[in-house]
């Protein structure tokens, strides 16, 4: 996932804002976190593909 | 207990999984005679498993920097074909709820180095993108597999900037056919022509254009099902 996709991505569950932590970076981030600062809810980042699924459905 | 919703997208999940599995080759190509060889040569040959109804890219007008969505975008081909459009300042992201698929898709982009696609799990009724935040949203031969068809398309229109363009290939029912909704049979959960482009209508998208239009499945009664392609414009702000 490249870093300035931050600016369009929000949490799909209640649109607020993500916050990005960053575990490995190269070219992109491969593993890491997004935060979401409204509902808390949690995203992973691995291998480079984040998981934006809803929580019951991962 | 697990609502008929949850039914079908496990159903779904299992069966794109296995064919996200399989070797290009070795995969029939369903629906697919959509691509020239032109588009074909210019992509990954693993992006290409023959799912699609259509080709939306070829309908989308797709110009330099514009960032672009594609809803189930599976193995990933309609996204490096929109890849190929927008060039190095655009950006065409790939959503699929299958990680199989995301991650055959992905593992494609890095080993041809290709930078300008992205490649997320997420529920295409579920995005996890700002309002007014992309330019086209794509979509080829997925949205007949929902369980909530009306969600898709008010998703895809509050992420669409105003202006911006919903473009899919789709299945169609042409008269109710109660088939078992057996998972992935793209027919059986497809909905009626009339009923999809209302929920179209509903969402906000004023007009839609229908820029292709196939038989795909006879019955006694004529044509059963089509393959659509339809272009849906979300109104530029006043």
């Amino acid at each position: 996932m490249k870093r300035d996709l931050m600016e369009i991505l929000c949490c799909p569950v209640c649109k607020g804002d993500l916050e990005l932590e960053v575990d490995v970076e190269e070219e992109e981030i491969l593993e890491g976190k997004l935060i979401c600062n409204s509902c808390n809810e949690v995203y992973e980042i691995k291998e480079g593909i984040p998981n934006l699924l809803p929580p019951d459905l991962r | 207990m697990k609502t008929q919703k949850e039914n079908i997208r496990t159903r779904v999940k299992e069966q794109y999984a296995e064919a996200a599995r399989a070797s290009p080759s070795s995969e029939a190509a369903c629906c697919d005679d959509n691509y020239s060889s032109a588009e074909l040569s210019a992509i990954p040959t693993e992006s290409v498993l023959g799912l699609g109804s259509g080709n939306p890219v070829r309908h989308a007008d797709l110009k330099s920097g514009e960032v672009v969505v594609d809803l189930g975008s599976g193995a990933g081909i309609d996204v490096f074909l929109a890849a190929g459009r927008v060039g190095p300042q655009g950006r065409a992201i790939g959503v699929d709820m299958t990680p199989d698929m995301v991650a055959r898709a992905r593992r494609a982009a890095e080993s041809r180095g290709i930078a300008n696609v992205e490649f997320h799990e997420a529920l295409i009724e579920k995005l996890p993108l700002e309002d007014d935040s992309v330019d086209v949203v794509l979509s080829n031969c997925v949205i007949n597999l929902s369980p909530d068809k009306p969600s898709v398309f008010r998703e895809a229109f509050r992420v669409l900037k105003p202006g911006g363009r919903l473009v899919i290939s789709d299945i169609v029912q042409e008269h109710p056919l109660n088939l078992f909704a057996d998972g992935s049979s793209c027919v059986a959960t497809a909905m009626v022509r009339a009923d999809y482009l209302e929920a179209i209508h509903a969402s906000g998208f004023p007009n839609v254009e229908i820029l292709d239009d196939k038989p795909s499945l006879q019955d006694s009664q004529g044509v059963a099902a089509s393959a659509i392609t339809l272009r849906a414009e979300k109104p530029a702000k006043t």
